[in-house]
């Protein structure tokens, strides 16, 4: 268990910040000390971003966060040089006016500070796929079995620690068998310390805050004379536990590993990870997709051994600056061939809008399966199976090109109400039952008149005259042009869903009983018109108080 | 040296569409098959345009019936063709054992522009069942841009599980690059390719047919029941033989067409004029 813990992040945040917005006269200056720099390399001094900006700082500028704790305004973190001045978190404002009236103090800003918080929890995942943010200003990463793909614990540490100085981070790191042993030494012992199984040793000499304890219990055990942990471990724990409740020692326990703390990963793990380091960042697309073919031929490996199938697979893509590209893809059916998720990503990369902008170049590939579902071992055969194969290809390239919405495939669902009996789902999300066998016994059964080859989304109020009131219309108006009904069939009654609340949005012709018409007009054109409510409901008084609207027609959809 | 250079070059120029003894798709109307020189050419181009936007549904039937056709599930040779019942049965040998009705037969696309689903009505599942063409074997794509469009005809038209592409397009001249590239892909995949058009254009295209799609008054003795969907067809443009008119119905029960028995042309037949633009 790694404990990383950022004890300037409000600040370093905020220097950052002032960093990038450099004014015009520094980055000049930049430039110029830049240029000495590479003319004159036995200056002496590193040649890089971190230091070169650290010398640029003027000594005197300091970075003060304060906000409101309670009903006081106090400061919340400072940075080293104002600390230097007597400066402390905690301290209130006011005092601090006095202490240095010229501070330039910046409100705390919470919501900002756990964003950031969030993107270095995405920049660690080039460690480990167990990430926790530890609020406000920590990580924790569970490396155990991901550390030798650096060559060992410290060789990770040295790099993680390289690149958060490169970022402008102030840390501390400890490693510990237990989350509880490595938050406490990172915090209170040593820096970089490595504790692997003498949590004990390291714990003992630690003031008892470093357990994690709400700040009333670390003042009420110190009242009593205990400050360090080492004064705790070995006292009796039925009167510890009668006097200070049972949290004191589950915190203890589980600092030393007798109780186990599980961390929960922000982010679900995905059942199939493979990955791949490159010495020499890669940019171009092509070599991008080298890689995830790479990649997924690892993956088809480990999804065969367990009879899987991939139905959504992400690519992450690690840039040298540490920002991070995602791209996931889904498919139609559980996916093994290598070449097909090759040819899925060549299809997102085409789609993004932006360009993949490598900057500086990817040092890191991940691809891992979100979501796997078991799959048959693959059958060659001919004919159907093998048409069906092609389909399913064809469906994945074009949901990860336009979009899994765009490509949908006709579904019957059980209900009499047309436009919920038929509906088109994206074909990705579909399952092998589309319930068109039901939907033909139904027909069967039933004897169901048919129904119109185009649906419109919505039923179109149109304006029509009837002979008899519950009789088929004469003629209608339906967007500005007059059809004359000759021939019309019906009605098929189809009974509203009065069970439901009334959803006008979806259908403007609400939960009334509906009367289909299948009518044919004199040039031949036919439709499926409706008449929503029904005259039997209605009686003079009833419209007059406008309780219940008069009946309504409506056109629905188009016989071919 | 220079025949074989003269050769290849005829190769190359060869008309998409047209290949060496090209597979054709009877419509089982020997009036229409006759016409076409055994039937809609497969591999090809094809365009539908309704007689204007009203006729939509009858052109959007017509096409569909197409694409319904029995035959649809193989290549076949024209030489002799066989009867609709033999055509059927043949297709049926296809069937794996245990794939359902509509699933060893080749698959439909349908793929339109966002907005005209939202104007003209979206495919409807039940509707294309009760008119012969199962919903299991259509797919349906809703594109934004007409470059999409174009984009995802050709990549279905690549599919071997396809046998036909329905496009639809709204309003607008099409790019005649598009539709050149259109018709290679057609001829590359032996699928049949459809422009559906809310109006007929006139512009130049490499289709090797262009029809333009009307509704016709059903044959109906009563005033409460409606008879078969017929449509008045007009061939306005064909590569392999003169234009034509008919009135054609479709038979859903049987999923073939026949040719309206008491039909009269609702319009003069169109002269044939391929090389010049259509009036």
């Amino acid at each position: 268990m790694l404990s990383l813990w950022l004890p300037r992040f409000a600040t370093d945040r905020i220097r950052r910040l002032r960093e990038t917005r450099v004014p015009d006269a520094m980055q000049r200056d930049a430039q110029r000390n830049d240029a000495s720099q590479i003319r004159d390399p036995a200056s002496g001094s590193r040649v890089g971003s971190a230091p070169l900006r650290a010398a640029l700082r003027p000594a005197n500028e300091m970075v003060v966060v304060a906000g409101r704790r309670g009903n006081a305004d106090v400061l919340i973190a400072v940075d080293e040089t104002a600390e230097r001045l007597g400066l402390t978190p905690g301290l209130a404002l006011a005092q601090a006016r006095a202490m240095h009236p010229s501070l330039d103090v910046v409100p705390e800003d919470a919501g900002a500070d756990a964003e950031l918080l969030e993107s270095i929890a995405d920049w660690c995942l080039r460690y480990t796929p167990l990430i926790a943010c530890d609020a406000p200003d920590g990580l924790l990463l569970d490396i155990s079995g991901c550390a030798h793909l650096y060559g060992g614990e410290h060789q990770l540490v040295a790099d993680l620690g390289r690149r958060l100085t490169q970022a402008g981070f102030a840390y501390r790191i400890a490693i510990a068998g237990t989350i509880g042993a490595a938050w406490a030494a990172a915090r209170d012992g040593r820096p970089d310390a490595y504790a692997n199984g003498e949590e004990r040793d390291i714990l003992c000499p630690l003031p008892l805050g470093a357990l994690r304890l709400p700040p009333p219990m670390v003042a009420s055990l110190a009242r009593v004379g205990l400050k360090c942990i080492g004064d705790i471990i070995d006292l009796p724990r039925s009167p510890l536990t009668a006097r200070f409740g049972i949290d004191l020692l589950r915190q203890l326990d589980r600092a030393l590993g007798r109780e186990h703390e599980p961390l929960t990963p922000r982010l679900p793990v995905a059942p199939y990870v493979a990955e791949k380091r490159f010495h020499d960042p890669i940019a171009r697309e092509e070599d991008v997709l080298g890689t995830v073919e790479l990649l997924a031929v690892q993956l088809a490996a480990a999804l065969e051994r367990r009879g899987d199938g991939a139905r959504r697979i992400e690519l992450t893509l690690f840039r040298t600056d540490g920002a991070l590209r995602r791209i996931a893809a889904g498919t139609a059916r559980p996916l093994r061939d290598p070449a097909d998720m090759r040819a899925l990503f060549a299809e997102r990369l085409n789609a993004l809008a932006d360009e993949l902008d490598p900057g500086f170049g990817f040092d890191m590939a991940r691809l891992s399966v979100l979501t796997a579902e078991p799959a048959p071992p693959e059958q060659i055969g001919i004919g159907a199976a093998e048409d069906a194969g092609e389909l399913v290809r064809l469906v994945d390239r074009l949901s990860a090109r336009l979009g899994a919405q765009r490509v949908r495939r006709a579904v019957a669902q059980d209900s009499h109400i047309p436009e919920v009996a038929s509906v088109s789902l994206p074909a990705q999300a579909t399952g092998t039952d589309d319930g068109w066998a039901a939907f033909h016994r139904y027909r069967a059964e039933v004897d169901l008149a048919p129904r119109p080859l185009r649906l419109l989304a919505r039923p179109e109020p149109i304006e029509a005259v009837a002979e008899v009131p519950d009789g088929p219309p004469l003629r209608f108006k339906w967007r500005r042009a007059l059809h004359d009904v000759v021939v019309a069939e019906g009605p098929e009654r189809i009974e509203g869903v009065w069970w439901q609340e009334e959803n006008v949005e979806a259908s403007p012709a609400g939960n009334r009983a509906r009367d289909y018409f299948r009518v044919e007009d004199k040039g031949g054109h036919r439709f499926w018109l409706f008449r929503a409510g029904l005259y039997r409901d209605l009686t003079r008084a009833d419209i007059a108080q406008g309780a219940i609207a008069a009946p309504a027609w409506f056109v629905h959809g188009m016989f071919g | 040296m220079l025949d074989e250079l003269r050769q290849h070059l005829a190769r190359l120029q060869k008309p998409a569409g047209l290949a060496d003894g090209p597979a054709v798709l009877p419509l089982g109307v020997p009036a229409v098959d006759g016409v076409l020189g055994g039937g809609l050419a497969r591999g090809a181009l094809h365009e539908i345009a309704a007689l204007s936007e009203a006729h939509l549904p009858a052109a959007t039937g017509f096409a569909l019936g197409l694409a319904a056709l029995p035959g649809e599930g193989q290549i076949e040779s024209t030489g002799n063709a066989p009867s609709p019942t033999r055509r059927r049965f043949a297709s049926a040998g296809d069937f794996s054992p245990h794939a359902g009705r509509g699933e060893g037969r080749r698959f439909v696309l349908w793929i339109s522009e966002e907005m005209a689903l939202n104007e003209s009505g979206a495919p409807h599942g039940a509707g294309l069942d009760a008119f012969g063409l199962s919903p299991q074997r259509l797919l349906t794509v809703a594109v934004a841009h007409r470059q999409d469009l174009m984009w995802t005809m050709e990549e279905a038209l690549r599919c071997r599980a396809v046998g036909a592409v329905i496009g639809e397009v709204r309003h607008g001249a099409l790019d005649p690059v598009a539709v050149r590239r259109l018709s290679l892909a057609a001829g590359d995949s032996g699928a049949l390719a459809f422009l559906l058009r809310t109006q007929p254009s006139h512009d130049a295209s490499t289709a090797a047919t262009r029809w333009t799609v009307g509704s016709a008054p059903s044959a109906t003795q009563q005033r409460h029941e409606l008879g078969a969907p017929r449509f008045a067809v007009h061939l306005t443009r064909n590569r392999r033989g003169p234009a034509a008119s008919w009135i054609l119905e479709w038979r859903p029960t049987d999923e073939r067409f026949i040719l309206a028995a008491h039909a009269e042309p609702v319009a003069a037949p169109l002269r044939h004029r391929s090389h010049q633009k259509v009036a």
